[in-house]
Order: C-alpha cells, then structure tokens, then sequence
C-alpha cells in the first residue's frame, strides 16, 4: 500500500481519498493481490466524474416538463460556472419575477436555462438583459405568456455586441444554423417556461403555439446604407448595444420582386399587414416590419425617410370595421375611421429593421395590439456604465 | 495482478425550476348588507349578457357598469370606477390573456379591501386558481361558467349563466 500522504494540497476534492496515484501504486505493488484494493481509506481508488449522458438527462427533463422537447445540454455545476464568469452579478441576484409563476429569475436559473438551451457562456450577458426587458411592466408578461392567441417573442440585438457574438443579420437570419440566433432565443423560452411557468397547457395557454416560439432571434444589419438602426432610433448611440423584445406573430414572407418604386413595393407590404384575425385588427399595436435590404434600397432610391416609411404603413394599413370586429375583445370606437381600423396607433408602432440577405423579400409580424410594448434595453454593466464589449462583463 | 476500482460517476445537473416568490394575501370579506356591485366588463364576446342577466335577476342591488382591457391590465381609474361598489364582479376569463387580467385586476381590488367574484369559464378555472394562488391569493373567488361562451347566442349564453345564479347567490349570501 503507498503511503498515505495529504500533503498539503487544498484543493482535493472531499470526493476522492486523498491519495496520490503515484502512492497508490508506487510501492510494494508486488505484494498486492488481485482483490485487494489499493486504498482503504475510501471504497473506490478512484473516482471519474463524466459529464451525464444527454439523451438520459433529455428525456428526465422532458418527462417532467422541462424542456420544449428537443434535446438539452445537461446544466452542471461546471457549465454553469463558465456561464457566471459572463456576469458582474452575483449568481443568487434576482434579475426580475416573472409571470405567471411568479418565479425569481436570478442569475444562476437564467444560466442553468442558457446551459440547457446550448448557448455559449458569452451570451450569458444578452439572456440576463433580455429577461430583464420582458419583465417590464408594459410588455405585459402575464398575459403574453397566458394568452390563447400564438405570441412569440421576436428579440432584435443591435449595435457591436452583437456583431461581437457574431448573430445573424444577414442570409437566412429568421432560420437555421446560427447559434446565436438559434439558442439565445431558445434561452428565453426555457426561462419562461422554467422561471416564468409558462408551460404549454399549463400557464401558456396558447390554442395552437408557434415554431416561433421555439426561438426568435436575429441582429439587425447596421452595415448597410440605409437609416437609422433601431437603438438608434431610440435614443441610443451607433455604438451602444441594445436588446429589443416585442411580442408577435410568426413572421409572414412579402414577396415582391417587381416594383420599382417606394409606393408601389409598400402597397405589397400594406396588404400582407392588412388582415382580419391579427391582434392589431381589434387593438391596434405595434407591428414589425424586417425589411430585405434590396427592398430598402428600392425605397431609399426614391428619398423616403423612415418616418416617411412608417408614417404611410401606419396610414395605410387598415381593415374594414366588419372584420376588425371580430377578435377576443369588442372593436373600441376609438380606432374606427370612415368604417375602418387602422392596425397600428401612430407611425411609432411601425416598428422597422433592416436585415435578411439578397433577395426582393421583406418579413411582417403582427403584434400583441394594445396589450404590449416592445422594450429596447441597452446592454449596461452593474455600474450602470454601457458595455463597449461582451469582455466587459467577464470577472 | 493489481486490481483497482474505478468508479465512475455522472456529474450532478442543477435544477432550472425557479423558486416562487412568497406571497400570502386573503380575500376581502364579502360585508353583510350589499348595496353596490359593479360588474366590470372586459368586452370578451358575450361577457355583457353574462353581467346583464346577473344584473337582471338580483332585485335591490345597484349595478354599475366599467369596461376595461381584455389581455392588459385595467387603468388605475377603471380600478377605482369599479372599487367604489361594495363589490365587484369580473367577466370574462375565457381564454389565456383574459383570464391573466381578470384574476390579476380583481386581485388589485381585494388589495383595495372590494371583494370579487372572477367569472371563468371551465376550461381556465384551474389556471385562473393556480395564477390567484401564485400571486398570493389562494382563496380568490372564482366563478365557473361551462366554456364556451364566446359564439353563442343570446339564449344560450343566458342558459348557462342561469346555471351559475345559485353558486353566485351563494357566494354573495343573498337570494336572487
């Protein structure tokens, strides 16, 4: 038996004996018989920690509701750790209590839930500011996460941090095979779902869901010449990075490859917005707008601003009052105009970003009407200091 | 020959279920003498037949009437409109976002000292009881109506609110 020595190094785990392999098998091996074991203090010589199989964790969380059904990434406490290196807060720090559950959202079950979704820990600081954004009064978490109607949450990241993290803006940025795109929003959900309660047919009442609601995520394209970004656009720096959370509809594909002209190509954007059984047709809301760059540059070409932009869709996107009237909550005489409703409040709800790669296609998603805001949060430290970089929030 | 026992272990995984924030609140009592009920209507399809016949069929009680948003919260003026009855009834919580608003807008009233009653149809009581009771509420009243009521006729939707007068007239202490 080797030599049982402690020596003085702290940072043996309580979970092994204490012994040095090369004690354990350094002496008078020869004597040793084929049963014995080298160490008495302990039943094992050695124990080997492997992180847990993913389809046996997968299919543990699954079974009890945790997860939205596809495989996750085993949250350990070694994982997580990597995820609370990407903060400046302390893991039990309550970020927010989210809706319906009433569940604290504190830093550590928002990296457990990031863990699960496949996230990289530098994201850790995007999750953290969105769950603070979807928590803010006006965006009305409780009923976004309750409601029958399928309300997603489309988050948008602007501004260096997330060209840092390399999200998609560009070629395909509403589909697959980004992992920014794909797991940050994918985050949010299981935080709802966790956190939040928001279980299908259990707190997430929604009749029929939607693939958006697996994740919705994108950046916006700030390097084409077109106008200014949305954080910009909202008081914020080009050089500040923001996150944006509006609840919405899946978004539908406007297809227009022929107009040549500001008017004529949003006419086709005004009839995709301009229809019966949207939240918008009975209370009237946001509505989001992610306008391909070629569409942008046909509008830029004839000089239209973005307020120019946003003030004809508002005016324009209307449905008769007989259709308008038929959604979950009676037509309000304050939106009907000349026996119509417009869709949207003012030009503000015209929410526009740009992004998408070539190709003549715009998207638009309807919103929650009046029920819920958007909220645009800038990407800010514990200090209160704007973060420059996702670095900056590396301890 | 030497044996050695290795034994391999799968590391632990941390529990993503957050913790509930601790709330307890109790529902206002239901005074003796009602003289006031405001019905307060969320405009879903059909709640106003609902408040209408309840209206109908209780003899010497004044009914006011305030309307607030179906899937968001009541203003603070709809909330005080309805908190000077000396109870207030909420219809509808027929689907996910309406139900939300009427349990957490009647739960802003019994915080004000006004008892309600919640009207909910069958297919939302559970989530209506499970969101009153997350919200410190446990005992909140909620008033089940068969689901559904949106798309029925004036008659039928009638028909199911007669079934529901002798839980509310028990509810209430008094007889209709």
């Amino acid at each position: 038996m080797g030599k049982f020595d402690k020596k003085t190094q702290q940072n043996i785990s309580n979970d092994i004996c204490g012994c040095f392999i090369d004690d354990l098998i350094g002496e008078n091996i020869e004597n040793k018989t084929s049963n014995d074991r080298l160490c008495n203090s302990h039943e094992n010589d050695l124990e080997v920690y492997v992180d847990p199989d993913i389809e046996k964790i997968s299919h543990d969380f699954y079974m009890r509701k945790l997860t939205d059904g596809l495989p996750i990434i085993p949250p350990t406490r070694d994982k997580v750790d990597k995820f609370l290196q990407y903060t400046d807060h302390d893991p039990d720090e309550l970020i927010a209590v989210l809706q319906p559950k009433q569940g604290k959202a504190t830093i550590e079950k928002v990296a457990i839930n990031a863990v699960m979704a496949g996230c990289i820990p530098a994201f850790m600081p995007l999750i953290q500011h969105i769950i603070s954004a979807v928590s803010q009064e006006r965006f009305n978490l409780p009923g976004v996460n309750a409601t029958t109607h399928p309300t997603a949450i489309c988050t948008i990241l602007n501004g260096p941090i997330s060209r840092e993290i390399s999200i998609n803006s560009g070629a395909g940025c509403l589909g697959p095979g980004n992992i920014a795109n794909a797991t940050i929003g994918r985050a949010l959900r299981l935080c709802l779902m966790n956190i939040a309660g928001a279980v299908p047919g259990i707190m997430d009442h929604a009749t029929m869901g939607s693939p958006a609601k697996y994740s919705f995520c994108f950046g916006e394209d700030e390097n084409v010449n077109t106008w200014e970004p949305l954080h910009v656009e909202r008081g914020f720096n080009q050089d500040d990075s923001t996150v944006t959370v509006m609840a919405v509809d899946s978004p539908q594909n406007v297809n227009d490859h022929r107009s040549t002209n500001a008017e004529d190509l949003l006419d086709t954007i005004i009839d995709t917005l301009s229809v019966a059984g949207c939240n918008n047709s009975h209370v009237p809301g946001e509505l989001l707008v992610i306008m391909g760059p070629e569409h942008a540059q046909t509008i830029l070409k004839n000089g239209w601003e973005k307020t120019d932009v946003k003030k004809y869709i508002h005016e324009n996107t209307a449905i008769s009052v007989e259709l308008g009237d038929r959604g979950g909550r009676k037509l309000d005489d304050q939106w009907i105009d000349n026996d119509e409703v417009k869709l949207t409040r003012s030009p503000d709800d015209v929410i526009i970003v740009i992004a998408g790669g070539p190709g003549k296609h715009s998207m638009i998603a309807h919103g929650f009407g009046t029920s819920s805001d958007s909220v645009n949060i800038p990407l800010k430290l514990k200090t209160g200091k704007l973060a420059k970089s996702i670095q900056d929030f590396k301890s | 020959m030497l044996k050695m026992n290795v034994k391999i272990l799968e590391r632990d995984v941390l529990n993503p279920l957050a913790e509930k924030e601790y709330l307890t609140l109790n529902s206002a009592i239901i005074p003796e003498t009602i003289t006031e009920i405001s019905l307060f209507d969320n405009t879903k399809p059909n709640a106003d037949i609902i408040l209408r016949y309840i209206e109908d069929n209780f003899n010497g009680i004044k009914f006011s009437h305030v309307k607030k948003p179906a899937g968001a919260p009541a203003t603070l003026k709809q909330i005080n409109k309805a908190a000077q009855a000396d109870l207030s009834i909420l219809a509808l919580g027929d689907c996910g976002s309406c139900t939300t608003w009427v349990i957490l807008d009647a739960i802003k009233l019994e915080k004000k000292g006004i008892p309600t009653i919640s009207i909910c149809s069958d297919k939302f009581t559970e989530f209506a009881a499970e969101l009153a009771s997350s919200n410190g509420m446990e005992n909140l009243r909620i008033l089940e109506v068969e689901h559904p009521i949106a798309g029925l006729s004036k008659e039928k939707v009638q028909e199911k609110t007669l079934k529901i007068l002798p839980k509310l007239e028990n509810m209430l202490g008094i007889e209709y």
